[in-house]
């Protein structure tokens, strides 16, 4: 009796991810090369695929930890959650929290970090550019009005904040990196990361630009954003920090009807 | 307004009027291009019928260390054993 | 579309094609890697001005019992409306199952039941963009024991069932027929040769299964000689079509790509010579 199509799909797809089908082979023909070895060449693509779309992905993490750890890392992750879509470049926005319980891994406690980093990078990269805010659209706007305006960042951008030094840890793994070490005693780092025209990029922020950007990604205002930032850093200087962030054009253009009151 | 609020409104004012390229040089790192642009590939390059099960990827998990750039990353790590 | 030789695009190459806009057939983008707002994505956009495109998509699994994903299809519906392609396929075969995607061209039985299931998936793809699609023949490790039908045979039941086109993978037939212990020329020869929209070729490589070879289909080097062998009995059999040479492992420089496509090119103009001769 063949399998009806619906249970020869799910018995491969229980194949495929390393789980055992016997009924699978005796659907399956075989002669002097055997079923059980033709079947497992897509169990065996499925994780080669799915794995180098990983090391694609969160290209600091297999820099970090080299080719022969990663492979077992992400066939451990994909052993846990395959794809829920087919687009390869949004698979994977688990994997940092599978790094932090990934006891292998514990000797390296920055990487689930890095992992975050390498997302935030992947999701600013594939998000539109959109129109970013500019100094001049602001001129327009009586000053007075200033302090009661919500700023957004751009579409697909992440506020990443680490106890490690993600961004000096992220440069010594590039390509051509120089051999210096990094000391994770540097301590913490507080990264913008964002869609450019060309590419994505992230802008390392000092402690009260960071709050400064929390807050607004919260909803407050620009005058409340300032308040936060004083309290995390006293000596935060809101007209520096401000006029980098435009110049780096950090926000999103205002929407119509962004202006608030009060 | 408040005097405080004047402040802000004033040092928002000023961030308008500063100079722009001054302040963006050097201030970003410039991740990737295009070419990471491709992950749907048909990329089937070590496709054989050796094995691959669960029970292979738990069995090992634990045969390696990290060995790549984390070697230059020092300083308040927990040693491996 | 004029049926010239063109190029799969892919990302390492795509800053030079929008630098120099070199001279070749078509381009064709896989459909999964530009659903997003990609730099690429805008980059392609632009190279709308100088080449014909299509869209040739990996996800849609078109022979999953339980139908189409309808949030990929909106995602490829969407890509195929702003790129308006002059050609979208997809392959016979399926990679979901319960939700769950396996970035794998999975194999089919040939049968009955799942003809309905692929011709019910073809019709609702079909009707989503408004257009025919072309349906791939893809490269097999093994096959069932259950199935009824050849592949050729299934492939021409799925063209009068639902009016799709066939892409015509050489390279494929080439593996599959080796795999399967087929002969490449009677596969070849079973085809509604009418229904073809376009030839694919590629590298395969040649990997050890238990001591034996095993072709596997990696478009990872220069189109062999069998499949080149091939390409021309097609030509000759069912004429010129849009030709594309993919290569998506170890992906050589452009102008190693650019050459393939030429060597294509030259076939197509050879066949349409002597066909001209014998008329």
């Amino acid at each position: 009796m063949p399998l009806a199509l619906r249970e020869l799909q799910a018995a491969f797809a229980v194949h495929v991810v390393g789980g055992e089908r016997a009924d699978l082979a005796g659907a399956v023909m075989g002669d002097s090369m055997s079923a059980d070895a033709r079947l497992r060449i897509y169990r065996h693509h499925v994780a080669y695929s799915l794995g180098s779309a990983l090391a694609a992905t969160f290209g600091t993490v297999h820099v970090l930890v080299g080719e022969a750890f990663l492979r077992r890392l992400v066939q451990s992750f994909i052993g846990q959650g395959l794809p829920v879509q087919p687009v390869l470049t949004e698979y994977g926005a688990d994997f940092p929290a599978f790094v932090a319980g990934y006891e292998p891994a514990a000797s390296l406690p920055y990487l689930a970090d890095i992992a975050r980093l390498d997302w935030a990078l992947n999701v600013a990269f594939h998000s539109p550019a959109g129109r970013r805010l500019a100094a001049a659209d602001l001129a327009a706007i009586a000053p007075e009005r200033l302090p009661s305006l919500s700023l957004a960042v751009p579409e697909g951008a992440t506020l990443i904040g680490s106890r490690y030094p993600l961004d000096r840890i992220w440069n010594a793994s590039q390509p051509g990196a120089p051999a210096d070490t990094v000391d994770l005693g540097q301590g913490r780092a507080d990264l913008l990361v964002l869609r450019r025209s060309g590419d994505a990029a992230f802008i390392v922020l000092a402690v009260g630009e960071a709050a400064f950007v929390a807050a607004l990604i919260d909803g407050k205002s620009l005058e409340g954003a300032a308040e936060q930032a004083s309290h995390a850093d006293p000596s935060f200087d809101l007209s520096t920090a401000f006029a980098r962030l435009l110049s780096l054009e950090a926000f999103a253009a205002l929407q119509q009807g962004a202006e608030g009151e009060g | 307004m408040t005097t405080t609020r004047i402040a802000i409104a004033s040092a928002l004012a000023a961030a308008l009027l500063a100079p722009m390229a001054a302040q963006a040089q050097g201030s970003m790192e410039k991740c990737y291009g295009v070419v990471k642009a491709g992950k749907n590939d048909c990329q089937t390059a070590t496709s054989s019928c050796a094995g691959t099960s669960k029970k292979d990827a738990q069995a090992d998990a634990w045969i390696s260390v990290p060995k790549g750039a984390c070697e230059k990353i020092v300083g308040g790590k927990l040693t491996a054993s | 579309m004029r049926p010239a030789a063109g190029i799969g695009l892919r990302s390492p190459h795509l800053a030079e094609i929008g630098r120099d806009r070199p001279a070749t057939g078509f381009l064709e983008i896989h459909a999964e890697n530009h659903l997003g707002g990609s730099p690429a994505r805008q980059a392609i956009e632009r190279l709308r001005e100088n080449y014909d495109f299509s869209v040739h998509a990996v996800g849609l699994s078109l022979g999953s019992v339980d139908g189409l994903d309808e949030t990929h299809l909106g995602r490829v519906v969407e890509l195929v409306k702003r790129l308006k392609p002059a050609l979208v396929s997809d392959h016979l075969s399926w990679s979901v199952h319960g939700g769950r995607y396996f970035n794998d061209l999975l194999p089919l039985p040939y049968t009955e039941e799942a003809l309905d299931v692929v011709v019910r998936n073809l019709d609702r793809l079909q009707e989503a963009l408004g257009r025919q699609v072309s349906i791939e023949n893809p490269s097999c490790y093994l096959g069932f024991a259950q199935s009824t039908l050849t592949e050729p045979e299934f492939l021409a039941e799925l063209v009068r069932r639902s009016g799709c086109g066939l892409l015509l993978d050489l390279n494929n037939i080439v593996v599959t027929a080796h795999n399967l212990r087929l002969d490449p020329r009677d596969w070849l020869k079973a085809l509604p040769g009418e229904a073809i929209t376009e030839y694919h070729l590629a590298g395969h490589a040649v990997n050890d299964c238990d001591g034996e070879p095993i072709l596997i289909d990696d478009h990872g080097s220069r189109v062999g000689d069998q499949v080149w062998a091939l390409f021309g009995d097609a030509l000759r059999r069912y004429g010129p079509r849009p030709t594309l040479v993919e290569w998506d492992t170890d992906i050589p420089a452009l102008p190693v790509l650019l050459d393939e496509a030429t060597r294509a090119e030259r076939m197509i103009q050879q066949v349409r010579a002597d066909a001209a001769r014998a008329a």
